[in-house]
């Protein structure tokens, strides 16, 4: 009897929970969508003054229910130094979200060579990777087709995950939640790389 | 009813004073930290045996600031201070190369104590005016920092004498509280 309580108390309130890795240069826009994230999707979030952020040297982590699902993000500093530090999370992701700055062209290159770099691990050749070409908000700015020319040629390695690219402005939140609600679809039909554990909520 | 209006005037006006520990091993820098913090002057420490506690205000947030000492045989009493902690500032010497294991170990021992679960962890990878001093990425991969996986953490370069990177840590840490 016990156990039947508790598994129907377990069924109807835990959840299950992947680990969502935001990458991407630095100045990228990677905490001001995390916390962009947080505010749009967590009802009591006081959040903090999206121009107060500054570089993270570290991590920054959040929390949010959607779709019966949990999402725990991680926020790495994308600084060069700093991405040595990326793949000791490989393992554990779920899902990739890589930001650009679509405002820096100056910088493409170097943001898709440490996605190619991110890209070889074997770690994360079936999680699904969503791109988002971000700062929309800022004139004259690469547009999503811009980005999907440097970014497309993955192909590849496209065929054994769910792969897409965005736009989106992290500032103004334009095409945050539909980034967020495509990837918890990718997480949750994954097969490769189910639930890290229950949580209850 | 005065208890009434003082503790309706206080939860309007008045503000929780936050917590927060400063630990390390001995010779980090930890109380020179402090000091430089509260009254903003080079103070000449001794080896803390025991604690410094004060209370400071940065940016309209009330600090109560623990540093406990760091020698081997007063390391274990640093758990009695856990409770109700809100962030960790954890002094390295970027220059003692040696004990960075020593440091780490520490650390990642600190970090699994319940009482600490929720504090944010700031790592100052101190005595940056000291040259050939490890990078702030050289110590954070020295103590495993990438191992952290469900709490908020961020790495400063610091050199408590040379008062670099104390502000931008202190800033950092208000917002981070602040949006707890």
């Amino acid at each position: 009897m016990y156990s039947l309580l508790s598994g129907l108390w377990k069924y109807t309130f835990q959840k299950d929970e992947f680990c969502i890795l935001i990458l991407g240069l630095d100045n990228a826009g990677k905490t001001t969508f995390l916390e962009q994230t947080k505010t749009k999707f967590n009802k009591n979030n006081k959040g903090i003054n999206l121009n107060k952020i500054t570089a993270t040297v570290g991590l920054n982590i959040g929390k949010i229910d959607i779709s019966g699902s949990r999402l725990m993000f991680w926020d790495l500093g994308g600084q060069e130094e700093l991405q040595s530090l990326w793949d000791k999370y490989y393992a554990e992701s779920h899902g990739i979200i890589y930001l650009i700055d679509s405002a820096d062209k100056g910088r493409l290159e170097e943001s898709k060579k440490a996605y190619d770099k991110m890209l070889s691990s074997e770690h994360l050749s079936t999680v699904p990777l969503l791109i988002l070409a971000n700062k929309q908000d800022i004139p004259d700015c690469l547009t999503v087709l811009d980005v999907k020319q440097v970014f497309h040629d993955e192909s590849a390695s496209v065929e054994t995950r769910d792969c897409m690219i965005r736009s989106a402005s992290a500032l103004t939140g334009q095409g945050v939640n539909e980034g967020i609600e495509w990837m918890v679809k990718s997480v949750q039909r994954n097969p490769y790389r189910p639930p890290r554990e229950k949580a209850i909520t | 009813m005065g208890g009434l209006f003082s503790s309706i005037f206080s939860s309007l006006f008045g503000q929780k004073e936050r917590r927060i520990l400063i630990l390390g091993l001995d010779g980090a820098g930890k109380t020179t930290i402090l000091y430089k913090l509260q009254v903003g002057e080079i103070v000449t420490t001794i080896p803390t045996i025991g604690f410094n506690v004060e209370t400071l205000t940065y940016k309209n947030l009330k600090f109560q600031v623990w540093d406990l000492g760091g020698q081997t045989s007063i390391r274990p009493y640093w758990r009695c201070y856990y409770s109700n902690t809100d962030a960790i500032i954890y002094v390295v010497d970027s220059m003692d190369r040696e004990r960075m294991s020593v440091s780490k170990q520490e650390l990642v021992g600190m970090l699994e104590e319940d009482e600490l679960k929720k504090a944010i962890l700031v790592v100052f990878a101190n005595k940056q005016d000291i040259e050939g001093a490890l990078t702030e990425t050289e110590v954070a991969k020295e103590l495993g920092l990438a191992c952290i996986k469900d709490r908020k953490w961020q790495i400063f370069k610091t050199s408590a004498v040379k008062s670099i990177g104390l502000d931008t840590a202190m800033d950092w840490l208000v917002n981070a509280i602040q949006s707890q």
